[in-house]
């Protein structure tokens, strides 16, 4: 078996608080001595209540935040000893998505202008040809490169939002919350995109949500946070069907099904 | 049969921007009788919060509401300032889904409750309406509340907030409470809690409850009537039984298909389960032609034909399996097929 495309080993962050007059920062520790690969061609899901650590963990995948202690191995290659050239390499191989489109896509430029400025970051050029079939990869016509972000639609957005990731071609894309700001009807379009990226594409997916239903049907393998540890972690029909842990049972019994009463 | 404690007819609410005036929601019409919720669902541009707005009479500017809104036998459209505010809290209240914005920063939580008291009654003392406060937060849930009234929103966790701001809309006992998505910006277990609480004062109050949501989940934890809108009108009315169990309106089935159930079928083969999508994005009455507006994006207009894209459809009665019961549906098509087809 190849080794993991994301590897991180008793991983923790600190985050500094502002300490008050005389007081000792003691600082807020997000993520606490967390272990956790992710496999190739695998979708692991990462659940957790807001304030449990997800978000931190994520982001210490692709370096935009840095572990207080611990390692990243991303691709095989340790994070924390990249220069600033071997960090621009890795974020072509780990792409993201976030949660609300209209915030991570510049509202000054056309879709053409965002899609170019990930090739030209790189050392890049491209051609319409190219562009447009990464827009119909994502299953937006050709006339959205010449649209500003407030001439599309939330779920339009997040589209334009993956083709940016996919850009570059990346062995693994974080996916932050990519649908919590999408209406529900809305929602299943861009969760079967992210589905059929991961089949035909071999592409990884570190898939962030609140949502125990979305990760239930779109990840091979879930982990559990809470309180900056992960307290469960096996693949997902398992755990949604006998869940172990206290703080996994809670989430599963308070998630509401869209289904009559008993 | 009893007087609804709300009633809303005809109801069409237009925004007017530049000289252009555009109806945002058209010919509403809804009955709610007291100690029954109502929860009515649509996604962004389907008028639900500016409906539940139009009944408090909170309308941003530039907007204006047609038709009758009966509220605890008050006519809200004709009624003047001074009648509003004597109606606003004591027959009807309302609920957010930011409960910091719904608090001050530089008031403690047993002031705002206490001036909901006092605004509505000026005669109960500033100590008899603290001490409501207490009783309230105590109703509420909130853990050592003759403590917790001196605290300010900013130390108190959002849901322990949504509680407060629960508080407040309920000290008055009103006949209705408006709750517009109060869960969405909580996590699971508290939003949970939240919605049970929701659902025990309502009982217990005898009070008729408007929930507005975007998620078929907390609607099937607390409603008993669903309204189901799209793009400003009326797709479907119905007991939440009939809602789920024989949707009518090709909408409603296709937003119940879309939405991921935990409890999903296990055995799937190895292929991984998927969610029936709707094509395309969820459009205002504004961008709607004079046909139904759902028509584009609905995998059954094909069946029907030319009338779907010129002729919106009314809502009619269609079979129901509660005694007595109404359900209603704005499709043309009599009877819907399998949901298979219904969403391609």
């Amino acid at each position: 078996m190849s080794e993991p495309i994301l590897e991180m080993t008793d991983v923790s962050k600190r985050y500094r608080t502002a300490g008050g007059f005389g007081r000792r920062r003691k600082g807020f520790l997000a993520v606490d001595g967390v272990s956790l690969h992710v496999e190739r061609g695998e979708a692991l899901g990462l659940v957790g209540e807001s304030g449990s650590g997800k978000s931190t963990l994520a982001r210490m995948a692709n370096g935009l935040v840095v572990p207080t202690s611990g390692t990243v191995r991303t691709d095989g290659q340790d994070v924390a000893c990249l220069s600033r050239r071997g960090l621009r390499r890795l974020r072509r191989n780990v792409a993201m998505v976030f949660q609300d489109p209209l915030a991570s896509l510049n509202p000054l430029q056309t879709v053409r202008q965002t899609l170019e400025n990930v090739f030209r970051a790189h050392g890049e050029t491209t051609s319409t040809a190219e562009l447009v079939a990464l827009l119909e990869s994502v299953g937006l016509g050709a006339d959205y490169l010449g649209r500003y972000p407030h001439e599309a639609s939330g779920g339009q957005l997040q589209r334009v939002a993956v083709a940016r990731a996919l850009a570059l071609k990346p062995d693994l894309i974080i996916a932050d919350e990519p649908t919590s700001a999408l209406d529900v009807s809305v929602r299943a379009q861009i969760l079967n995109l992210l589905a059929d990226l991961q089949r035909d594409q071999g592409i990884s997916f570190l898939h962030v949500s609140h949502d125990l239903a979305v990760i239930r049907l779109y990840s091979d393998r879930v982990a559990v946070m809470q309180r900056g540890r992960i307290v469960e972690t096996g693949p997902s029909d398992e755990i949604f069907r006998s869940p172990q842990h206290p703080c996994t049972r809670a989430l599963v019994e308070a998630t509401p099904e869209a289904e009559l009463p008993a | 049969m009893p007087d609804p404690v709300l009633q809303v007819e005809d109801l069409c609410v237009s925004f007017t921007s530049g000289g252009v005036t555009a109806d945002v929601v058209r010919d509403l019409s809804v009955r709610l009788d007291g100690g029954r919720t109502l929860a009515v669902v649509g996604e962004s541009g389907s008028g639900k919060t500016i409906t539940g707005r139009a009944i408090m009479r909170l309308l941003p500017r530039g907007a204006s509401a047609r038709g009758r809104i009966v509220v605890a036998g008050r006519e809200m459209l004709s009624a003047d300032e001074r009648e509003l505010r004597r109606a606003r809290g004591s027959d009807v209240a309302m609920v957010f889904q930011d409960s910091m914005s719904a608090l001050s920063p530089y008031l403690d939580i047993g002031a705002h409750i206490a001036q909901a008291v006092r605004l509505h009654d000026p005669s109960v003392t500033r100590r008899a309406a603290r001490a409501r406060a207490v009783e309230m937060l105590d109703r509420v849930g909130i853990p050592e509340p003759a403590d917790a009234v001196r605290r300010f929103p900013h130390e108190f966790s959002g849901g322990m907030r949504q509680r407060a701001v629960i508080a407040m809309a309920l000290v008055n006992r009103p006949a209705l409470l408006i709750a517009d998505e109060p869960t969405t910006a909580l996590d699971v277990t508290v939003q949970a809690q939240i919605l049970a609480l929701l659902r025990e004062l309502q009982q217990e109050y005898g009070m008729a409850m408007l929930l507005i949501s975007h998620d078929f989940g907390v609607v099937g934890r607390v409603a008993d009537d669903v309204l189901v809108l799209y793009a400003g009108r009326q797709a479907e009315y119905g007991s939440l039984r009939d809602i789920f169990e024989q949707p009518a309106h090709p909408y409603t089935a296709g937003l119940r298909a879309a939405t991921p159930r935990l409890d999903a079928r296990l055995d799937t083969g190895g292929e991984r389960t998927r969610l029936r999508a709707i094509p395309g994005a969820p459009t205002s009455l504004r961008d709607a032609g004079p046909g139904c507006a759902f028509a584009p994006r609905c995998g059954l207009a094909d069946q029907v034909g030319e009338r779907c894209v010129v002729e919106a459809p009314l809502p009619t009665v269609r079979p129901t399996s509660e005694v007595g019961g109404l359900h209603l549906a704005a499709c043309h098509l009599d009877r819907l097929p399998a949901l298979q087809e219904v969403t391609r």
